[in-house]
């Protein structure tokens, strides 16, 4: 039995459900990565600590890792509505009008979204062009951006799909989807 | 319209939009490159998207926070919690409030291995609660020391919120992670002498649990050995140098994955769940990140944080009473406000502020004295009415205690956590000494 606190709001519609699969899946292979980040520091650290052998140029890697998780772990990040929101200022609203908030600050996200993606593509490109490669590695830096750019088709899906609720939400006047609670 | 004011717009429409429900992140993102627009044009903003999105997750700085968030996660599956707390209960559960005592040891020592509040709260909750109510303390006292006593994963390294601080001042999160070692400890020495007082004054609060033998706290202490071993490598090994705080948090993972399917019996499930849950959190984080730097772009090119740091600079007015300003501004927003969105909107514009007026200290210094000072104070919104979170999960856990009385409960702690922050701002030396010491 799974204690995820982001199955209480799985969707049950069929573009929903697909959504929310693919963002899960990207999440835990994110969180994979994130696994692999930390097998590598373990054997370098102890290759360094113990037989002075560390694994060169780990740093760029880990970077590398931990970008490629960060854009992984967007999608589902929204389709569970795992941003924060400061909603002190509008508890006595109507259920309505909290829909309508919503639906704002989720087109925002989309526009500034979309954004992000268009100029990553130029930005992936510019680094193809640089053809930089990482240090100690035969590794080029843009090898990773066409899976950014991916996880970022599966962020505007989702942002798009939230949006889509968000409106019937508006117009149907239902109590918006309940966030859940995230922080450090 | 002048740069200055657009900046100071810009600073308003963010704060609206925040406001309205519209998500910190998103908000920062929409208000940074509107207004990077507005002062630098469409071409350099369209320059600097290229890549900043990239560069900002790629960044080594940054791995760090998924990997200590994994370690948290790894942590909370590994049944430390509970023997963390048998453990300090053998000690001093005989005391009066010794019990809640032993919550807010288990809380600290639960805090060398976890940078987040919410789960500390949340995993010793489980365990002390049930053990609190059977020995008849009452309610509001021990739900109010649990919502308490989880601030302590933050205050004590590693911390979340001091890895950020460092990244938007700049500093160095070795010595930020040495100088919240002693402020910690004094707010876990605070909380016990608030208990100590209130079970002074109402002996009904809190009475003495079960007397221990000699034996049985030793056994009790050696089932813990874990934990120790994980905090003397990780910490241990951060703060000596021999490893950075990256490579301390991979290795913290690797060795609280392995404390978690050992001990804490997690199968496959409950790894794909801690892996799930590293997920949300480290893009919530991660987001904010990128929208505090575009929104910090463009604060930049407005030379708004300069022109209030010459504001009052040349008011003339006391230095403490700008910090002491700061402080009580807040302890406003932290009852509304989450914690590191906090530190996000406002750090950009108070650091500059803080950094030039003198306090007697140098710039390192003033990083390490400001950031202690930040962290305190803005955990203390995490059990604060209306939106205290901390409260909130405790009180999910205590069906049977109203919330208005575990915010009651939270009281005396508050008392406490007024000290320290006086005592942290008064004597920088508690801040500075051990990352002195330490080199």
């Amino acid at each position: 039995m799974s204690n995820d606190p982001g199955e209480a709001v799985r969707p049950t519609d069929a573009v929903g459900r697909l959504l929310f699969g693919a963002a899960k899946a990207l999440a835990v292979f994110g969180g994979g990565l994130c696994c692999l980040m930390a097998a590598m520091v373990t054997v370098s650290v102890s290759g360094r600590y113990l037989f002075s052998a560390p694994i060169p140029g780990d740093y760029d890697l880990l970077a590398i890792l931990s970008g490629c998780a960060a854009f992984a772990f967007l999608p589902y990040c929204q389709m569970t509505r795992g941003n924060v929101v400061v909603d002190f200022f509008t508890t006595n609203t109507s259920p309505r009008a909290k829909a309508v908030l919503d639906a704002v600050g989720t087109l925002l996200y989309l526009m500034v979204a979309i954004l992000f993606a268009w100029r990553l593509y130029y930005g992936g490109l510019e680094l193809r062009a640089n053809a930089e490669v990482l240090a100690n590695f035969n590794f080029y830096r843009w090898w990773t951006v066409p899976f950014d750019l991916v996880c970022m088709a599966v962020l505007i899906a989702a942002i798009a799909y939230t949006l889509v609720r968000d409106i019937d939400d508006a117009r149907s006047g239902r109590p918006p989807a309940q966030a859940v609670v995230e922080e450090v | 319209m002048s740069d200055l004011r657009i900046g100071a717009v810009g600073f308003g429409v963010l704060l609206i939009l925040i406001a309205l429900r519209v998500p910190v992140a998103v908000s920062m993102l929409a208000v940074g490159t509107a207004g990077y627009v507005s002062i630098a044009g469409t071409i350099a903003l369209l320059s600097y998207l290229k890549t900043e999105m990239y560069w900002r997750f790629t960044s080594p700085d940054l791995s760090v926070i998924p990997l200590f968030l994994m370690m948290g996660h790894f942590a909370a599956r590994a049944g430390i919690t509970t023997a963390l707390f048998r453990a300090a209960a053998a000690w001093i559960g005989h005391l009066r409030g010794g019990l809640a005592m032993a919550a807010v040891g288990g809380c600290a020592a639960f805090g060398t291995v976890s940078g987040s509040s919410l789960a500390t709260a949340a995993m010793m909750g489980q365990v002390a609660l049930p053990e609190l109510r059977r020995y008849k303390y009452a309610g509001g006292f021990a739900t109010g020391t649990l919502a308490a006593g989880g601030t302590l994963g933050i205050l004590i390294p590693p911390s979340i919120v001091l890895i950020i601080f460092a990244i938007i001042v700049e500093g160095n999160i070795v010595s930020l992670f040495q100088a919240a070692f002693i402020p910690g400890l004094v707010a876990t020495a605070g909380y016990m002498v608030a208990i100590a007082i209130v079970t002074r004054l109402d002996p009904t609060a809190g009475p003495a649990g079960p007397r221990a033998t000699m034996a049985e706290r030793w056994k009790a202490l050696r089932q813990v050995w874990t934990i120790g071993v994980i905090f003397l490598v990780v910490m241990g090994g951060i703060y000596s140098g021999i490893f950075t705080p990256t490579e301390g948090a991979g290795v913290g993972a690797a060795a609280t994955f392995l404390a978690a399917v050992t001990h804490g019996g997690m199968r496959m499930q409950s790894f794909l769940d801690a892996l799930v849950e590293t997920a949300s959190t480290s893009a919530m984080i991660f987001l904010i990140l990128l929208g505090a730097d575009v929104f910090n772009a463009f604060l930049g090119f407005s030379r708004l944080p300069l022109w209030t740091a010459d504001l009052f600079q040349n008011s003339g007015l006391s230095p403490y009473l700008v910090v002491l300003g700061m402080i009580l501004l807040y302890l406003a927003l932290g009852c509304v406000m989450d914690s590191l969105a906090m530190i996000l909107i406002t750090i950009p514009i108070f650091w500059p502020i803080v950094a030039a007026l003198d306090f007697g200290l140098d710039a390192d210094q003033m990083k390490l004295w400001f950031g202690i000072i930040t962290l305190s104070v803005v955990e203390i919104g995490l059990i604060t009415p209306p939106v205290g979170l901390n409260v909130f999960v405790i009180n999910s856990l205590a069906k049977d205690v109203p919330m208005a009385e575990t915010f009651r409960g939270v009281v005396p702690f508050l008392m406490s956590d007024a000290v320290r922050v006086t005592l942290i701002v008064l004597f920088p030396t508690l801040s500075l000494l051990l990352p002195r010491l330490l080199g």
